[in-house]
Parts: structure tokens; sequence; C-alpha cells
């Protein structure tokens, strides 16, 4: 599938867009109920780097996300984009903005707007660029990622897929340092997400852009990072923090190789742990 | 290349339309998959066929021989009877497979649906069985195009919500001839009207109309007129109601040949006109404040909540008492019910908008005001329509009510007075008009509406109605 | 309940209360402007001030008149719902299971309904040979239409895989209807009841007001419509906004008891 000259960026090789987490916990209801979401979590993320974060369902893994993006606030703890702080103990809302955008669950194009007014949006709303140039450029930019001819159609008319697709170049058409992806693929099936991942490879091998991305699909976290966290169930930290020694570009017949299994089997026991105790904790509450 | 297989294959295709079978059915969800030879040799076993549009392609119950995969134009599928009345139907353009029962085991090889040619069409067939002889000679990817079969199946026919085609035009090929969006939007949606408009003339349905509508009308003149049963005999009587109507000289001074006719439908138009536009313009700019400001809601929606159960009629008298005239209290009254309705929908619709759509656009550097004209309001606006359709509604529900109460003209007061002056036949002319008019303005508002939000009619008709 | 939680809620009772009491003030000043500043109000100058509602009020509770007026309403209230839910939600089942039914009658239906049901009044009271009769026809009219339309719109957007389901586990065509489409539609039935109900009152309140107001059978009508009517024929102002009230506070009651029921009776759409 993918062109044989393209080659993989080293990792790091793009200078912006280093996340560095230090100490963050998060409480909700902090006066009564206490419900711990994130627990002292310490994380550093390369620039350019594809770090997966793995989890059961529920552990607050989006919390950290939520908080990054500045959706939540944190209680405690540092959050810094390339030596800069963007929420801390004197602030501890970090405010959204372009250089970290959300590729959210359910999928976040405005249904009311054509694809090309989606993809055009944020640079039209920033007033980086008048309306007509941000729609060259965006058409450029779908015609990068092969989604010519969806231009003037609605989100709502085209598949699940290239919505996907959609959303994650219109996220690139404001430059941003780093790229939260909240498990995009979840709704999608097996089938669509393989293309959807080497379609998502294409566009890293392009933009090289620091990419957070929350699964719990064990394949596709191995298949796409260059590191995988493995989360504690509620509170979330870090458990275990995996090198993925598998060289760049893939693609799918790597999913085959032995490395790939060993990988598989080195994790699935620490994930399955923390599902577990994820599952045992629902059953309690419920 | 080509090796002469199945026994159905009468001419194979010439080397030029292999390669534009090929190129097409690497866009399909089901071969997008497969090697570039395996798709050659699954290339030799198809043949191209055109159809005109409302030829039927296959019936329920046919044999099934042939896999399709549509090239251009559109084809429906219309799965056959579901235990419910429900009717699932897909339309299918460029780059869609199906057909796929041919694939299945050999006692199993019967259409479940009927396929009827919408809009003239190009499609490719494929023999089934030596599309399954073809694949078996790579077992790996034989598995994998049948599981894309079955997922297509369960996930495609099944939900209707999952329709429109799976696969993305391949970003490699920009030049591939089906790579060209759903081309003439309009058109198809102009040809799908017509279809389906068709399609509803040759149904049973316009008879059965016809039976229902012949069934009333039958039953209110031998009743009234024929039969003069006991409190029937009292009623305006079918024959006596139309003779009326059409009279250039009508008995009591109302048809479709008196200037005053019209007279009372503009006075109730036009009370009906200022109150909805004045509920319009207070009610959405309300509602969409009462959603979005929590604190704004907190301070203003208790006043709303405690006024709104309060039955629009029971202010006549406290209107007739707070505005002078005969027009304004009428007009009040009018506005008030609607401007309720208008307000709390836009209010809700506010409230169901999905928060990332708020969160996507913080994130792209939109401004408070800019989230507000950008996704608030768009986002809000089905249940705006909505709201504005029962808006309307109620405004000729309580313009009537107040014409009758107080008025010196329109609609509801020539109800009201023809019962005092004992003119019963113009009761009823002015029933049905009123029924005419406001079912008018109700279409009106839908046809706005529509072309308001061109996004959600599109999407609305992919999902197969 | 957490301390967080109680705090939004006192925030917004509190402002709740604070908005209806500014609601009610500026009611007060602007009723009263005549008789305090000298010049009247557009609009509110015309209308009683709540404090003197408030004694006229609390003079009629231990009226009997009053309450029969209360008690006279939501017989025909009660009357006129009660029979659109036995009509209605037969038909409306009846359209959905039934195709060729649907086809024949659903087209008249849809004609006769955006006829307001106000209009009936006058065939109404033609056709029924009591007063009585003819103002529960129009209220039954009123709740009809959308109870049927919301029935059918229920069963119809069932789920067709629990029909399939229900199929492979071997249901016979009535435990299909008795087991799937019947609580399936419940929920449109509630919604459509409830909304019917809001159609009853006003209704109600306007059958009351046209009969009264008409000069049809004299004071013997009753309800409350006709208690509004009867005041400001009279010229006793306060005991408009007293019926006013009432009705509210009625229709409400009745809004409430039915959402109740509603909940009771489709448990498995209770939130945790």
């Amino acid at each position: 599938m993918l062109a044989p000259t393209m080659t993989a960026p080293a990792r790091g090789a793009r200078t912006q867009g280093a996340i560095c987490i230090r100490d963050v916990v998060k409480v909700y209801d902090p006066d009564r109920a206490a419900i711990m979401a994130v627990d002292h979590c310490t994380l550093d993320i390369a620039a350019g780097e594809i770090c997966m974060i793995v989890g059961p369902s529920g552990c607050g893994k989006t919390t950290l996300l939520n908080a990054i993006a500045g959706f939540h606030s944190i209680t405690s703890g540092e959050i810094h984009l390339d030596g800069e702080l963007l929420c801390g103990p004197s602030k501890p809302l970090a405010d959204p903005g372009p250089d970290r955008i959300v590729v959210f669950q359910n999928g976040a194009l405005f249904p009311w707007k054509t694809n090309l007014e989606n993809v055009a949006f944020g640079v039209v709303m920033q007033g980086k660029m008048r309306k007509k140039e941000a729609y060259e450029k965006a058409r450029a930019m779908m015609a990068d990622a092969g989604l010519s001819g969806t231009e003037h159609n609605y989100p709502g008319e085209v598949s699940s897929g290239l919505r996907r697709r959609v959303e994650i170049v219109r996220a690139l058409m404001n430059d941003p340092k780093v790229l939260l992806f909240d498990e995009p693929y979840r709704a999608l099936d097996s089938l669509t997400k393989s293309v959807m991942h080497e379609a998502l490879l294409e566009i890293y091998y392009k933009n090289n852009v620091t990419i957070f991305f929350i699964t719990h699909d064990l394949e596709e976290a191995i298949f796409l990072g260059h590191r995988l966290v493995i989360m504690t169930s509620r509170p979330c930290r870090p458990k275990l923090i995996l090198d993925v020694d598998i060289p760049h570009p893939r693609d799918y017949s790597v999913l085959t190789t032995p490395r790939f299994r060993e990988l598989m089997d080195q994790t699935i026991e620490a994930v399955h742990e923390e599902a577990r105790k994820s599952f045992e904790a629902g059953e309690r509450e419920g | 290349m080509f090796r002469e297989h199945a026994a159905s294959m009468q001419s194979p295709p010439s080397r030029e339309a292999e390669q534009l079978i090929v190129r097409l059915l690497k866009r399909t969800m089901p071969f997008q998959v497969i090697s570039e030879s395996m798709l050659q040799s699954v290339a030799g076993v198809s043949r191209p066929f055109s159809y005109r549009a409302g030829e039927v392609i296959y019936r329920a119950g046919d044999k099934a021989d042939d896999v399709y995969v549509v090239v251009s134009g559109a084809v429906e599928h219309l799965l056959s009877e579901t235990p419910t009345t429900v009717e699932r139907n897909r339309v299918m353009h460029s780059g869609d497979v199906y057909g796929w029962a041919a694939v299945l085991g050999q006692d199993k090889r019967v259409r479940l649906a009927t396929a009827t040619c919408v809009e003239t069409a190009e499609v490719i067939r494929i023999n089934g069985a030596a599309l399954i002889e073809r694949l078996n000679e790579d077992p790996a990817t034989a598995k994998v195009v049948m599981s894309r079969f079955a997922t297509m199946i369960t996930r495609e026919f099944g939900a209707p919500a999952a329709a429109a085609q799976i696969a993305a035009p391949d970003p490699s090929r920009p030049d591939a001839p089906a790579a060209a969006p759903r081309p003439q939007g309009q058109a198809t949606g102009l040809a799908l009207t017509m279809f389906r408009m068709s399609r509803w003339l040759r149904s049973p349905k316009p008879l059965l109309m016809l039976l229902g509508f012949a069934l009333f009308l039958g039953f209110w003149y031998l009743s009234v007129e024929v039969w003069k049963l006991p409190r029937f005999r009292e009623m305006p009587g079918l024959t006596v109601v139309f003779k009326e109507w059409f009279s250039k000289n009508p008995t009591y001074g109302l048809s479709f040949y008196t200037p005053e006719y019209y007279e009372h439908i503009w006075v109730s138009v036009r009370r009906v006109g200022i109150a909805f536009f004045l509920a319009t313009a207070l009610g959405v700019p309300l509602g969409l404040f009462l959603g979005w400001s929590r604190t704004f809601r907190e301070y203003v929606f208790p006043v709303f909540e405690m006024l709104r159960p309060i039955p629009v009629l029971a202010w006549v008298p406290l209107a007739i008492l707070m505005f002078s005239g005969s027009e304004t209290p009428v007009i009040f009254l009018t506005f008030l019910a609607s401007f309720f309705a208008t307000a709390l929908n836009t209010m809700l619709g506010v409230e169901s908008i999905d928060e990332s759509y708020t969160r996507a656009a913080d994130c792209l550097g939109a401004s408070k005001m800019q989230v507000f004209r950008h996704v608030i309001v768009p986002g809000a606006m089905p249940y705006i329509f909505t709201g504005l359709q029962i808006s309307v509604g109620v405004a000729w529900f309580s313009l009537v009510a107040a014409e009758m109460v107080s008025g010196q003209f329109g609609l509801g007061y020539v109800i009201n007075t023809s019962y005092t002056m004992v003119r019963y036949p113009t009761i009823v002319i002015g029933m049905i008009t009123l029924g005419a008019v406001g079912y008018v303005t109700s279409a009106m508002v839908r046809v706005v509406g529509d072309y308001m939000m061109q996004w959600r009619v599109r999407e609305l008709a992919l999902g197969g109605r | 309940m957490s301390t967080a939680r109680r705090f939004f809620f006192h925030r917004s009772t509190l402002r709740a209360l604070i908005s209806i009491l500014v609601f009610v003030a500026l009611w007060e000043v602007g009723a009263r402007s005549k008789q305090w500043f000298g010049f009247a109000v557009p609009w509110v100058g015309n209308i009683p001030a709540p404090t003197a509602v408030l004694h006229v009020w609390i003079g009629l509770l231990g009226d009997p008149g009053y309450w029969q007026s209360w008690y006279l309403s939501l017989l025909r209230v009660l009357a006129g719902f009660l029979t659109a839910m036995v009509i209605g939600i037969p038909l409306g089942l009846l359209m959905a299971v039934s195709r060729n039914f649907n086809d024949t009658f659903f087209p008249t239906f849809e004609m006769l309904r955006p006829i307001p049901p106000l209009a009936w009044v006058p065939a109404s009271i033609i056709f029924w040979p009591t007063q009585e009769l003819s103002i529960t026809f129009v209220t039954f009219l009123g709740a009809f239409f959308t109870v049927v339309i919301n029935v059918l719109g229920g069963a119809k957007s069932i789920d067709v895989r629990y029909f399939q389901s229900a199929q492979a586990m071997g249901a016979s065509k009535w435990d299909t209807f008795r087991r799937i489409v019947l609580p399936a539609t419940v929920p449109s039935i509630v919604v459509g009841s409830a909304v019917g109900m809001g159609i009853t009152w006003n209704v109600v309140v306007a059958a009351e007001m046209i009969s009264g107001g008409g000069g049809q059978a004299g004071g013997s009508g009753g309800g409350l419509g006709y208690f509004i009517w009867n005041s400001y024929v009279g010229g006793a102002y306060e005991q408009i906004v007293v019926g006013m009230i009432s009705i509210g506070i009625a229709g409400y009651i009745c809004s409430e008891l039915l959402r109740m029921l509603g909940g009771y009776l489709t448990p498995w759409l209770r939130t945790r």
C-alpha cells in the first residue's frame, strides 16, 4: 500500500511537540466522593513520537487527554508543551488551542458544514487566512490525503472511515504540534480500521507530528506506536512502558511477524490484569 | 492471463475493459484487499451490463448467479417483506457491491431482495460460482474477501445508518474512471423522487387512499342525507356543503365566488403571520440564550416554566384587559402559544448538541462568539424547525379559539357566527378551509427548513428514507 | 447526594426564587403604578396586582362554587383524555401492524388532522344532544390525533432486529405483538399522552369559555374556563387571574401524575 520511496523519519526528528507530564493528579468531586481518576502520572513524550496509551475502559486515560487539550482542570501536577506550561498549580485549566487538536471518539466534524468548510474551519476562525485562500489550501490538503471529490459532500454523506480522515486533515490544516486521538477508531469494524491505520501512518510519515493516541485495542497500539504506555485501572498511572522496536515505515505485513506476536504476548498479560481489576470494580459499583 | 472457465461466460471483456474493472474492484470494500493478479483473474469472469431507469435487475426469490458492482448511475436495493411494515431500502452508487446471495452455499443462492435501476446504470456482473473458484486459488485471500462480504452484508444491508460506500477513492489513482464523486447529487435526488413517486403510483397505496376517502365521504353522505340517522340528520350534508361552497350565489353568503371568503382567509393568515413572525423573532434568540448560558437559564427559565402550564385560552380576558381594541388581543393570544413552543424547542436543541462539537471548535481556535454562530446556531437548527412546526400548529389552534371568543373577522369568527346565525353549511366550509390553510402554512415551514438544512436532507436521503 | 451537587441545587433553587420574586414584584409595581405614581404602565397597568389576587383567592378557598369548577373541569379532562387513549392507542397499533389498514385510513386521518379541534365546537354542539357530551367530544379530538400519531410513530420505529430475534426464538405473530410491539410502543404512548394532556386542558378551557361566552346553556356549564369568563363578564378581574393560576396548577398536577405513571410503566428507561 505504501509507496516504496517513503522513508520513516527518525523518532524525534521534529523539534516541536514534546509533552512533559509531571505528577499529574485529577480528583473528581474533591469534597465528597473524591473519585481519583489520575494518580501521580508522570510521562515524557518526545517531539514527533507516536505514543499509544492503553488501558481498560473508564480508567482515566481520557481525563489525561482532556487535561492536555484544556477541557478539564487538573488537581495538582504540571503539564508542559515544549517547555511552556499548559497547566499547573497556578493555572489548573489549560487553554484549548490549535497547537493541540483532538480527534474525537465519535468524530466531531460539523455535520452542517461540507467537508471542505470543515477542513478550512480552524484557519478561518483564527483569522489566519482569508476564506478563499483557506479553501484553496484545504482543497490541496484533501487531495493530498486522497479525499478529492468529497469536498462538497456533507460529512453525513460519506462513509465513517472517510469521515475520520477528513477530521485528521482538518486538524493538520492548523499545523498543530500535537494530535490527541481519543479512541477514534473504536466504532469502526476491524476491516475499516486496518485501512484507517495505514492511512494514519501515511499521514504521519508526511507530517511527523507528535501523536498521543488512546486506545484499548492492543493490535492497534503495537501496529501504530513507537511506544506503548499501559495504564493501571482507575486511578490511572503508567504501569508498563514498552518500546516497539519494529522499524517504520510499517504496513499490515508486520502483523504476522514473530516480533509482533512477541510484543503482543508481553503486553497482553499486563493489560488483561488491569482489565479484570477494572471490570471487578465496575461490578461492585453497579 | 485470461482463462476460459465458467460456462455462463459468453464474451470475455476486452483488455481495456478488464483494466477498468480491476481499478473499480480495487475501490470496493470486499475486493480492496486482494492482489492485482487475482483481480485480473476476477475481472476475467466479469461482464459489463447497463440498465435503464426503472428496469428491475432482479427480484426477491429469483435464482442468484451473479454478484453486482455499480460502475455508474444508481440502483435501489429493497429487502423484501420484513416482519413489520418497515421497509429496508438503500440506494447504491458507483463502487457499491450487491447481490451477495450468489456467493452463498449452493442451496442458498436465492435473491432476498429486489434490485431496481433508479438512474441509468452501468454495472459489472461477476459470476458467483466462478468467483468462488478463482478466489479459492488463494485460500487466505478468499477468507478475507468472504469475511468482508459478511461484514458488508450485516452492516450495510442490516443497518441503514451505516450506509454509504465504505471504500474511499484510492489515493494513488486519482484518475480512476469511477473515482469521481457521486456525480450530480441534485439530479440523483430528483431521479430518486421520481422513481419513488412512480413506484407509489404502481403500488396499491393510491387506490387504498381513495377507498379511505370514499368510505369517509360516503358515510357522511349516507348517514346525513340518505339514511337520515338520528343526530346525523341535524348536520349539514355533504352535497349541501359542496353545493354551497361552489355556488355563485350562495344561500348563506360564503363561497368560492364571494370576496368575503377570501377576506376572512386573509385576515386569519395575516394574524397568524404576524404572531408567528413575532414568536420566532423573540422565541429563537431567547431559546438559544436559555440553552447556551446556564446562569441565564437559571434566572429566566423558572418564570417561563411558571407561565407555561396556563392554557393560552385562559389568557383571553386578561389579553382583552391588557390590550385595547380587538385586533391586538387576538394576535397576542396567537403569539403566546407559538412563543412558548419555539423557545422551548430551541433551548432543547441547544442542549442536544454534542459536547464534542463545541470542544472541537475550541480546539480549532474559535472564539466564544464564533462557537455560538458556527456551532450552537446550526446545531440547534433541527430542533428549532421542529419547534416552528409545532408553533404554526398551535398558532392556528389559538387563533381559532381567540377569533371565536372575540373577533370581527377571520375563519374562527366565521365558524362561530355561522353557528349562532344557523348557517350550518358555512361551518363546514370554514372548517375545511382552516384545515387546508393550516396544512399549507406548516408545509411552507417544512420546505424552508429543508432548504436551510441541506446537510440534513442529504444525510437522511442516504439513510434510505 | 454530594456537597457539590447540593451546592448547585441550592444555587439554582435560589436563582429560581429570585427570578420569581422579581417577576411578582414587577407585576405588583406595574399593576399599582396608577395608584402609587399616578400614571399607568402600559399593559401591566390594566391588570390586577398579585396581592389583590391573593386576597381574593383566599376568600375563594372556602367557596364551594370555586371547587365545583375544579371538579367539573377535571371530570371533562379525564373523560376526553381517557376516551382518546381508549380509541387512539388501538387505532395507532392497528395502523402500525396492518399495512392495508394504514394505507386506507391514514390519508383520511391526515386530512382531518390539520383542522384545529376548536373549529369542531359548533359542529359538535349541533351533533351531540347535551353540552357536556359536545365539550367532551372536542376534548377527545384534541388528544386523539396526538396519541395516534405518537403510537404509530413509536411502533414503526421499532428496531427490526427485535422482530428477527423474536422470530428466531419461535415467537408467533401474536407473541411478537404482545411481547415486542406493545412494550416497545409504551414510551411513545407516554410521550403522546403527556402532549395530549396539555392539549386537553387547552381545549377544555376554550370549550368552556366558548360555550359560556356564546351564551349557551347559561351557568349550568361551569368549569374553570367558565369561571374565568364569568369573572370577566362580571368585572371581577382578580378572579380571572385566580382562575388562570388554578388551571395552571391543575394542568401541572395532571402532567406530573402522568409522568409518574409513565415512569412506572417504563422501568427500563429509568436511569441509574
